[in-house]
């Protein structure tokens, strides 16, 4: 069975180290996801890209590559992992239910800052990867850079600058949920 | 006032001043309520009574909590009554018991959707406005509880209706009972068709409230210990990691390609040159030298004038004259004062520039030290 004739366009984006999510709102893009949802054709295409050292790995409602031997280190990795636990704790503390599918616009995290001490020290803790001053600039930056940036979340709505999580969010997730506390560890965690 | 007092019955007090004033401070009508029983006051504070307030909320069906008991009464009572019912003699007590099953069953019916809404409103709510996981959980379990008793007395209805009470139902021979009964056995269809609807809702919710607050608990754990910089001692974070190759952990990459020279020299190119032209604007500006300024001295006009002897004026006259060359030159009129040497010159230039149009001899002839040919002009060309 040959490759569909997307196949480009879906290692165009892959490649990038983005995800192909089934609830974007880009309609292109939904499409793909579609594509290669489709019969066979993950099978296809996960033997086409296994031929140029690619792995197409399938997630829940979200697709992405991976490597058989990773380019970036340890170090790297562990810093980008860290990034990500602060981003999902500040965004998870801001409303416990934000997930795959939620919306949210930043003006309306700005108001909760205010009422909100906790809320508003994770986001200047989160100032060590946006390096921005303002509350304003460094969620900007968070969203736009960060989250937008790397596709867990889209602008869906340009008028109201509201952002869809994107189901790709679900990888951060299971990510923090696959690592591993020991018990005894837990036992130390104060509540 | 009563009707606020009922709006307001949420509100865990209702002030003795506000009522007062609702009724233009006339005191009396509130002793009169407290009298009898009405109201209770409590200290500067007043409620409704519980007797009443369960009344109005039954009469205007609003009750927020769900109350299987009530309709578990309800039932009992029908089943009383039937059993009055097939042992009285009595026609015409017979029919009072009918009645009272009729509006019983009419009750029932009604309850039960009445009490399903109430319960759906109630899981919706719990699920998206309380903010605490644990209640919530306990809640929705609860609630859970409580459509699994509506459940069972639907069914038990409905066992009353089709068979344990089938002979009050074949020998009440009435129009009236038949068509409520088949109504009620129409709506507890409905109810439980909207039941496992509801059922299937809760149980979603508690499994998503589940894994979110499991995983809002761990990440709180991740997070305090990540940021206590022991997530790494502590936890299989490395070897996690080592593991994960995806694409995300990497840089962008980027592709520099080198530009197809022959795809440049297209005209839908040269745009996108001008384009990229424009923006690479350094801000270092090339340093011009500038000269020096010319001085006066360089822009004064000076004039030096020379006389120039015209050889062509020279011929023509010397054509015209039939003397020799020579002694011609010796004898011209020049423009300016020309000395013997100079004239000599001349003679000699004369002969260079134009041999053709002279006649230059063999003969030779003298004039101080100066041996000179004689040249006449050409005869042919005059």
């Amino acid at each position: 069975m040959n490759a569909p004739k997307q196949t480009a366009e879906i290692f165009d984006i892959l490649s990038k180290g983005q995800f192909i999510c089934s609830n974007s709102s880009n309609e292109r893009i939904r499409k793909l996801f579609d594509i290669i949802a489709e019969n066979g054709n993950f099978e296809t295409l996960q033997d086409y890209f296994s031929a140029i050292n690619f792995v197409l790995e399938e997630g829940d409602e979200y697709y992405y590559l991976s490597r058989f031997e990773s380019k970036a280190d340890l170090e790297r990795k562990i810093e980008t992992a860290f990034r990500w636990i602060d981003i999902v704790d500040f965004f998870k503390s801001y409303d416990t239910s934000f997930t795959s599918g939620s919306r949210f616009q930043p003006s309306d995290i700005l108001v909760k800052l205010n009422v909100d001490a906790v809320l508003k020290d994770k986001l200047d803790g989160l100032k060590r990867w946006s390096k921005k001053e303002t509350y304003k600039e460094n969620l900007e930056h968070i969203i736009t850079k960060m989250l937008c940036a790397e596709g867990f979340a889209e602008l869906e709505n340009e008028i109201f600058n509201e952002y869809k999580v994107l189901s790709s969010f679900n990888y951060l997730e299971e990510l923090i949920n696959s690592i591993n506390i020991p018990e005894e560890v837990q036992d130390e965690i104060p509540e | 006032m009563l009707s606020e007092m009922f709006e307001k019955r949420k509100l865990l007090s209702y002030k003795y001043d506000h009522a007062l004033e609702l009724l233009d401070d006339n005191q009396d009508i509130i002793q009169l309520l407290i009298s009898k029983e009405v109201i209770n006051q409590n200290g500067s504070y007043v409620e409704i009574d519980e007797t009443f307030l369960d009344f109005f909320e039954q009469i205007l069906e609003v009750n927020e909590v769900i109350n299987t008991a009530y309709i578990n009464d309800n039932f009992e009572e029908v089943k009383h009554n039937i059993l009055y019912y097939l042992q009285e003699n009595s026609e015409s007590r017979k029919n009072s018991y009918l009645k009272a099953v009729k509006s019983t069953l009419k009750k029932i019916g009604r309850i039960t959707i009445r009490n399903i809404v109430d319960l759906k409103r109630n899981v919706e709510n719990t699920f998206k406005t309380e903010p605490n996981f644990k209640v919530k959980l306990t809640k929705l379990e609860n609630q859970k509880k409580k459509l699994t008793d509506i459940k069972n007395l639907i069914q038990q209805t409905e066992l009353l209706i089709t068979e344990d009470e089938r002979t009050f139902f074949a020998t009440a021979l009435d129009e009236e009972l038949r068509s409520i009964s088949t109504n009620l056995q129409l709506q507890l269809r409905e109810s439980r068709h909207n039941l496992i609807e509801t059922q299937k809702q809760i149980v979603e919710f508690i499994n998503q409230i589940k894994s979110q607050s499991e995983f809002i608990e761990k990440l709180r754990q991740i997070k305090y210990l990540k940021d206590q910089f022991e997530i790494r001692a502590k936890t299989n974070i490395n070897a996690l990691l080592l593991e994960a190759n995806a694409l995300a952990f990497e840089k962008k990459p980027s592709y520099p390609l080198q530009l197809s020279l022959e795809g440049l020299q297209g005209d839908a190119v040269y745009e996108s040159i001008l384009k990229i032209n424009r923006k690479v604007k350094t801000k270092i500006k090339p340093f011009v030298l500038i000269a020096d300024s010319i001085s006066e001295e360089y822009l004064e006009v000076e004039t030096e004038e020379e006389i120039h002897i015209n050889m062509d004026e020279v011929r023509n006259n010397f054509a015209a004259s039939g003397n020799h060359l020579f002694d011609f030159i010796q004898q011209y009129q020049f423009p300016r004062e020309v000395t013997y040497e100079e004239r000599v010159t001349v003679y000699c230039q004369m002969i260079s520039m134009y041999e053709n149009d002279l006649e230059i001899t063999e003969k030779y002839s003298r004039h101080d030290t100066i041996e000179y040919a004689m040249v006449h002009p050409k005869r042919s060309r005059l």
